[in-house]
């Protein structure tokens, strides 16, 4: 991450301008909505190692003068899925990346609330975005 | 397609509040798809965007309206040996990938 960093401020100009834009580490809420209304149905249980090694690679880069720490938002962001299908294909690509240890249990759980609920309902998968600016020296 | 993806448009809008877009070429890393690229675009940008992933390129260019063809460059690359000259960019943005 550090290397990343590094090009990323070689191909900065003068005064340039680095985004890191990631989801915050905090786990993400799953809940069913039908018309405005929203059913919570579970927490996910991500890993955070990735996002704690990518804050010590912005800390360094810092410390190594290369960046300066400018601004910080968190900001919520959501997903919306239509099908289980997709819920599930969304999760096995982020177990795949080492993201996510297996949520079927948490697959399973949704289709059971999905089916108890009845009727049209979209599965919608909530948590912060975190965006920092950094200032190239 | 159905799986939505920030429908607020709550990224966009923290994007807009702190840089002005306009005409900056950006580099962005790990475009995957492409769908914050369109939306650095739609905010005045030139984007240079890659990824690691080829399949995924090839989706990001399928997915770009006619209209941002010109604002819009799609490259197979890697964040840590970038092919790019020394001070090209105004912004570099890493895309949910440190």
């Amino acid at each position: 991450m550090v290397h990343a960093l590094h090009e990323a401020h070689r191909v900065l100009k003068p005064n340039g301008i680095l985004i890191d834009l990631r989801p915050a580490a905090l786990h993400r809420r799953v809940g069913l909505r039908q018309g405005e209304r929203l059913l919570p149905v579970g927490i996910m249980r991500e890993r955070f190692d990735d996002d704690r090694a990518a804050d010590r690679a912005v800390a360094d880069v810092i410390r190594e003068g290369f960046f300066m720490a400018d601004q910080r938002k968190q900001f919520p962001c959501s997903r919306l899925m239509d099908s289980l299908n997709e819920f599930q294909k969304w999760l096995d690509y982020s177990v795949k990346l080492g993201k996510l240890p297996s949520h079927d249990w948490l697959v399973r759980k949704v289709e059971r609330e999905r089916h108890t609920v009845g009727g049209k309902t979209r599965i919608v998968v909530s948590g912060p975005l975190m965006l920092q600016v950094l200032k190239k020296r | 397609m159905s799986l939505r993806v920030d429908p607020e448009k709550n990224e966009v809008r923290a994007l807009k509040a702190v840089i002005d877009w306009h005409e900056k070429l950006v580099l962005e890393i790990g475009c995957g798809e492409g769908r914050l690229t369109r939306r650095l675009a739609r905010l005045g940008a030139i984007v240079h965007a890659n990824d690691p992933d080829a399949g995924l390129i090839a989706k990001a260019k399928r997915n770009v309206p006619r209209s941002f063809a010109k604002r819009i460059r799609f490259r197979v690359g890697q964040a840590e040996k970038l092919n790019h000259a020394s001070k090209t960019f105004d912004i570099v943005v890493f895309s949910w990938v440190l």
